[in-house]
């Protein structure tokens, strides 16, 4: 395990250190300067989850998948470190956005907002989410299929906004989005802080096993 | 002699390409060359043994174990060598090297060290610089270095000159000496396994024609040639394809000692090559 993280961190770390560090600071600085704290932690924790899965991308890029399956590891083995060593990315990207977003001076976010329970409990659901979906289809189809796949929400999103603009849509999406943050805030006020949280984290945890079974699952069948 | 990789009806649906019911053994201390034309299915062997194709039917066992149950164990006793050398083209040979030598806990970098000498691989040369050549090279230290039981190799020596191809010839040879490695070896060049191959097995069209010891094959064998008017449904059953021609025939045998007795000094027998015979099974006829 520790062989296969090694040598993904190292094979990449000119990539990680570029682009990883130049995109946190980028993101660190703008994701500052955004009036709204949620869409500034949505952005910053997409970001964070798409830099460890880049990384993934070149193995395809450079058709290295059978070396790395005909060495002594398993499938299972391959998917676990990934998993382990983009979690670990994810977050050190995220800490360095908000590092950058509370040290340089001017930003609209506040230091104590970013760095709240609840600012901290929501980047870690995005990015359990962002990467729990994103990673089995990588896995599956490659760079190409999870573009396609982010793209394909993108037009869904924008064809979902033109019909509701139009009143077509037979559902509101606002009520749809207001309804779950209701029953967010209604967990909350339920369980209190600390409950709330751990159902929180307890849903991150069955989220991402599942994908990791997915992941696993697909990458046995995959052949190289 | 125990066998070091047993395996059993193995199948694989590509959908346009069946691998069917695949049975051989490889015994321990020999070389199996595995020849067949192109497409037959010879790679899709060597991939499955590594698990990096998924099989629909079979049983693969390396050293008595399962070669997927006990993967890891399993592929830390094996060599390999794919047919495209495919490493990270950006990385230099010693940085290839580092990535890989961790996963053995046999890697000798002495060794590993003395073939980069001998093959002439310079260790700071980016992997993407290479020829062919020189990649199939590094991809042979790489397999050597960490004393593997099985050594696979896919066409190991296409794109190598001849004189390399000799020299790597006796280091294959010197490698089972110690009667417990083995070497699973396909290529197309096929007078590189009549110098060194104990074990011919045949592949075409996804399904074994014969495995058999190479001696045996090449004593027994012959290309026999005579006059069109010996060929009639009776005499056809003794080879195993044929080539009729204007002024005569030419046939694949594998039992030269019954023809000379139902043809006597009618017809004429020729030593039998590996290329022959892959050449008759593939192309030749059995129609008379």
């Amino acid at each position: 395990m520790r062989n296969l993280i090694l040598k993904d961190l190292i094979l990449h770390r000119k990539f990680l250190l570029l682009v990883g560090g130049l995109y946190g600071a980028w993101m660190g600085y703008f994701g500052s300067r955004m009036g709204s704290l949620r869409v500034s932690i949505f952005l910053s924790t997409f970001l964070s989850c798409i830099i460890p899965l880049m990384i993934f991308t070149r193995e395809d890029k450079f058709k290295a998948a059978s070396v790395s399956c005909s060495l002594p590891v398993t499938r299972k083995q391959i998917v676990l470190s990934r998993y382990i060593l983009s979690w670990a990315l994810m977050l050190i990207v995220y800490a360095l956005i908000v590092l950058i977003a509370v040290v340089i001076p001017g930003g609209k976010v506040k230091a104590g907002d970013l760095l709240s329970t609840n600012a901290i409990f929501l980047a870690l659901a995005l990015l359990a989410l962002f990467f729990s979906i994103l990673m089995p289809l990588l896995v599956r189809f490659g760079m190409v299929g999870m573009f396609v796949f982010l793209i394909g929400m993108q037009v869904l999103g924008a064809v979902l906004l033109f019909l509701a603009a139009r009143k077509i849509l037979p559902f509101s999406l606002k009520d749809i989005l207001a309804s779950i943050g209701r029953a967010l805030a209604s967990l909350n006020a339920h369980l209190g802080g600390p409950g709330y949280y751990l159902v929180l984290f307890g849903a991150m945890l069955v989220l991402s096993a599942a994908s990791f079974s997915l992941s696993v699952f697909l990458f046995q069948r995959k052949d190289l | 002699m125990p066998n070091i990789l047993e395996i059993r009806n193995l199948s694989k649906d590509y959908g346009d390409f069946k691998l069917k019911s695949v049975s051989f053994d490889l015994p321990k201390g020999t070389i199996m060359g595995l020849i067949g034309p192109n497409g037959a299915g010879k790679t899709t062997v060597i991939k499955l043994i590594l698990n990096l194709v998924r099989k629909d039917a079979g049983a693969i066992r390396i050293f008595g174990l399962d070669n997927l149950a006990d993967e890891a164990a399993v592929k830390s006793r094996i060599g390999f060598v794919h047919d495209t050398p495919l490493f990270y083209e950006r990385l230099t040979l010693k940085s290839i090297k580092a990535q890989v030598a961790p996963f053995y806990k046999n890697w000798d970098e002495n060794l590993f060290q003395r073939l980069l000498r001998e093959f002439a691989l310079p260790p700071r040369q980016i992997f993407a610089r290479l020829s062919r050549g020189m990649k199939m090279k590094f991809a042979l230290a790489l397999a050597l270095s960490h004393e593997a039981d099985l050594i696979l190799l896919d066409e190991p020596t296409s794109g190598l000159d001849p004189v390399f191809r000799r020299e790597l010839l006796a280091k294959l040879s010197g490698i089972i000496q110690d009667e417990n490695k083995s070497i699973l070896f396909s290529t197309h060049i096929t007078s590189d396994l009549e110098r060194i191959a104990d074990y011919i097995t045949f592949i075409r069209d996804g399904e074994v024609v014969f495995s058999s010891a190479k001696d045996e094959l090449l004593a027994n064998g012959g290309v026999v040639k005579g006059g069109n008017d010996l060929l009639t449904e009776e005499t056809a059953k003794f080879f195993k394809g044929l080539r009729r021609r204007e002024f005569g025939f030419e046939a694949l045998t594998d039992d030269s000692a019954a023809v000379r007795r139902r043809f006597g000094e009618n017809v004429v027998i020729d030593k039998v090559t590996l290329e022959d015979i892959m050449f008759f099974m593939t192309r030749g006829d059995r129609r008379v």
